[in-house]
């Protein structure tokens, strides 16, 4: 039994076009226990989860945002080359769907209720935005939440003045670790509301919090999660979503089980749409006769269960537009083109056209792209300049630590003469930097004085070691080597007094100068 | 639990590790960050939790191999000769696991009884022998690595307790030893469902319902016929320095469920290195498992062997991907007054880390049922 005593929240799991299960599931929690999505206190949202989390909070008509998904799901499968054609802009088709679709007053009934998850591009961590000023901002939100770089697009979006990319890298299902957050993933797994495979697999992956079983169909809604399958496959897992939904609901005993007796005529209504259906059924089949092929074999079927005869049936609005949206536009020119010659013409013709659609759409995206120019241009410059700082960083960190361990190396062998010839090599470094920028030169400059400090520091404890090998037995020599190190370097970083900033890189470097002290650790037990 | 260390007789772990074979490649870097002392430490750190007395060992085998072992008993219990009575709890884990995993179980299930905790062959710190490839063979190998422990140890009957993997080979040594078991606890057990045998198109009538469940397109099929070539847990190790972040990505559901003990990566990283091994007993699970995790010998065609003279009690997580309604087909095989199933709410398959009070409090009502 859920705990209603308390609040709760739901959950939508990112999942790319397989958010059309969601859909599934929300019209199923509307239709059999409203209350718990009305007086749910978040409902939070991921990717296409955020989409579905948004339509339902701002009670947006289900089976409009379940069409809007298989219309983009459709508009993915028309170019040979999918959802990688160029001329397929993802974003922009999210945005314009939100915008049509979303209510004026969008903002005023999500605030503080939606929760969408984003991950800041700056440090990677995660974001629950839940403060909207407009429609606008979730809208912006929303085709943050769901921007997948490279796969969207490289320059990523703005929400508040803040880059973000998609919540499911670093959060997919946010807040699921709460007991009373209800997760949705169209993953079978260990969510609440989740397809049940038959599987006994041992191995479960989380991928950032969504529990994902390794599966045979996990795998394959996996791949069709970024490469759209078709409308009729899509209207299955919509259903699987009402039926997951509803499975969840009478397991916890949330079901209302008077309700279908009290309104006979929605009944009646239904039996008539599913006498539609099955009509739609026969002439998907008459029409998709390859792909009902490699639907109807395969172990994957599951056991009809007592459950699935009872209710199997979408409420009609969502029913209604899904098969609209499936169906519609078999013109005459579609089934043409469909035909074999056809496809194989295009497919033949594609290192002609795909140039040539390629040039055409990127003109425009750059014309779309006009207003940000700036912005943009701005931002890319600024990233560009972090990422050169860091491969400096790392590739003299990795210089001074290699020639650090060389020189040690040589202390070892004969400490007297190594030196001279070290601080030669360091000087030969400094005047080859020497020709670079300012910048460059002071990182480097600092680099060598907190060097220098470093190689006194190990200079100093192998001496010392050498000193003990000379006089003492073994057990002493491991003493001095665990602690020597830690009781030098403060005496002569108080010695040679220099900037905080050296400070700071030569505390962050001490692990890397005794690894012997690291490896005795092990053992020690 | 106090994480305080209550230094549980230091002696009592044994200071022989195995290393590697002192081959000319010693001197060459691992390219897994893993050895047997790492885990060795590693599981030091979780098990200086316990505040019962822990005995730690390896007892030999007369086939030379060797089981990693935990002894509980009570520290404060009035009469020794009391907990001596009363009938010991040995605890099996799962797949890919060791004892530590039971961590948050060991200290309340001992307080009344003496509570066995061991590394299954080929697990964790236990010895990791070649397994044979063939399921059968590889199923007698565990079960009698069990019985030999069991004598090795000097038990005469228990209460025997399994989880996943653990479950499997714990029925299946019931099923060989009835009279060594005085109760079997499955626990979110692995491999009691058939696999479902493909339908043929006879019945045309359920078309409809076939069409709802696309079958994976074929290269689905050959990435899954390439991944069955190798191990189940290989990428770990091929992933090398890696493999500890990968675990750690991978499952932080792990380091959560343990958090309150631990707020390091304590845990992730036992699991790693518990794997991170060269393989043997994953050896021996691929040759019992078929096809992504089907068993190829399943209980339920055999749970009928177990007499029904001998309570069984089979416990499932509510929220667990292991389909309990096994569970309710074993109560149709055997006789409903022996058989028991419980589920337990907000519970995954980890039961005994997700929700260890009820867990404990229902396996310490079951083992005072019995004496």
């Amino acid at each position: 039994m859920f705990p209603l005593d308390s609040s709760w929240n739901i959950s939508f799991a990112g999942c790319g076009f397989l958010g059309i299960y969601h859909v599934g599931v929300a019209s199923c929690l509307l239709e059999q226990a409203p209350f718990l999505v009305h007086n749910a206190k978040h409902i939070y949202g991921a990717s296409a989860g955020a989409l579905t989390a948004t339509a339902l909070v701002t009670g947006v008509c289900l089976g409009e945002a379940g069409a809007s998904i298989i219309e983009v799901a459709k508009e993915a499968r028309k170019r040979f080359l999918g959802p990688m054609h160029p001329s397929f802009n993802l974003v922009k088709i999210v945005r314009f769907m939100l915008q049509r679709t979303l209510p004026a007053d969008s903002h005023q009934i999500a605030n503080g209720r939606l929760g969408i998850s984003l991950t800041r591009v700056t440090d990677g961590e995660n974001v629950v935005v839940s403060h909207f000023n407009n429609k606008e901002e979730i809208v912006q939100a929303c085709v943050c939440s769901a921007y997948i770089p490279v796969y969207c697009g490289i320059i990523p979006p703005t929400l508040q003045g803040v880059r973000y990319v998609d919540g499911g890298i670093s959060d997919n299902l946010p807040h699921y670790e709460l007991k009373n957050t209800i997760t949705v993933s169209p993953f079978s797994g260990e969510s609440d509301i989740c397809p049940r495979d038959t599987s006994t697999n041992i191995h479960e992956l989380r991928f950032t919090n969504t529990s994902i079983q390794f599966t045979l169909t996990n795998l394959y809604r996996i791949s069709r999660a970024l490469f759209p399958p078709d409308p009729m496959v899509m209207k299955a897992m919509c259903k699987q979503g009402y039926n997951d939904a509803l499975h969840f609901l009478k397991k916890n005993g949330l079901l209302n089980f008077s309700d279908p007796h009290i309104d006979r005529a929605l009944q009646g209504n239904r039996e008539k749409h599913e006498d539609q259906v099955d009509y739609v059924h026969t002439d998907a089949k008459g029409v998709g006769e390859d792909e009902k092929m490699h639907m109807v074999d395969g172990p994957l079927t599951v056991h009809p269960s007592i459950e699935e005869h009872i209710i199997v049936r979408l409420p009609p609005t969502l029913h209604k537009a899904l098969i609209e949206a499936c169906t519609e536009r078999r013109s005459l020119v579609q089934s043409l083109s469909n035909l074999l010659p056809f496809r194989m013409a295009s497919a033949m013709m594609l290192p002609y056209t795909l140039p040539l659609e390629s040039a055409l759409s990127l003109t425009l995206r750059l014309l779309e792209w006009l207003p940000d120019v700036q912005e943009d241009v701005g931002w890319i410059q600024e990233q560009l300049v972090k990422v050169l700082q860091h491969v400096l960083r790392q590739a003299s960190k990795s210089i001074t630590q290699h020639f650090s361990a060389r020189f040690s190396c040589q202390l070892e062998l004969h400490h007297y003469q190594s030196l001279p010839s070290q601080i030669r090599s360091t000087s030969l470094y400094a005047t080859w930097v020497g020709s670079g920028t300012l910048s460059v030169q002071d990182i480097f400059t600092r680099l060598d004085q907190y060097k220098r400090q470093l190689l006194s520091g190990t200079f100093c404890v192998n001496m010392d070691l050498e000193g003990s090998f000379q006089t003492g037995s073994m057990s002493v020599d491991k003493s001095s080597a665990s602690f020597l190190p830690a009781e030098g370097f403060p005496t002569h970083t108080g010695g040679l007094s220099d900037s905080k900033d050296a400070m700071r890189h030569f505390d962050s470097d001490l692990p890397l100068i005794n690894p012997g002290a690291h490896q005795t650790n092990y053992y020690q037990f | 639990m106090d994480p305080t260390p209550s230094t549980p007789a230091p002696a009592a772990f044994q200071s022989d590790c195995e290393t590697g074979p002192g081959s000319v490649w010693g001197w060459w870097p691992s390219w897994r960050p893993t050895s047997m002392s790492l885990l060795k430490a590693t599981e030091s750190k979780i098990l200086n939790c316990i505040q019962n007395n822990l005995w730690a060992r390896f007892v030999t085998l007369p086939s030379q191999d060797r089981i990693w072992t935990l002894t509980l008993t009570n520290k404060t219990v009035p009469k020794p000769a009391e907990q001596d009575s009363k009938m010991p709890l040995v605890m099996v884990h799962g797949f890919g696991g060791g004892v530590g995993l039971w961590i948050r179980n060991l200290d309340a299930l001992s307080r009344s009884r003496t509570v066995y905790a061991f590394d299954l062959l080929g697990f964790g710190r236990s010895s990791r022998p070649s397994f044979p490839s063939d399921a059968a063979k590889a199923e007698e190998h565990f079960v009698n690595s069990i019985e030999q422990w069991r004598q090795s140890v000097g038990l005469e009957n228990m209460i025997l307790l399994g989880h996943s993997l653990g479950g499997y080979l714990a029925t299946s040594y019931a099923i060989q030893h009835p009279s060594r078991v005085s109760h079997l606890i499955l626990v979110d057990p692995w491999g009691f469902p058939e696999r479902p045998q493909i339908q043929s198109h006879e019945n045309q009538g359920q078309t409809t319902e076939l069409v709802k469940r696309p079958s994976p397109p074929r290269w689905v099929k050959a990435i899954v016929s390439v991944v069955s070539l190798f191990n189940p847990l290989a990428v770990i190790r091929a992933a090398g320095p890696w493999g500890p972040g990968l675990v750690n990505r991978f499952r932080p559901d792990f380091k959560r469920k343990f958090e309150d003990l631990f707020d390091d990566d304590t845990m992730t990283q036992y699991i790693y290195h518990c794997n991170a091994q060269p393989p043997s007993g994953e050896v021996g699970f691929r040759a019992m498992s078929e096809s992504l995790g089907w068993a190829k010998r399943p209980m339920l065609q055999r749970i009928h062997l177990l007499p029904s003279s001998m309570p069984l009690t089979i416990l499932y997580g509510a929220q667990s991907w292991v389909d309990s309604s096994s569970g309710d087909k074993v109560v149709q095989v055997r006789s409903p007054a022996r058989t028991k199933v419980l589920l337990i709410n907000d519970a995954s398959h980890h039961v005994y880390a997700d929700q260890p009070e009820k867990f404990n409090r229902v396996i310490e009502n079951l083992c005072n049922s019995v004496n």
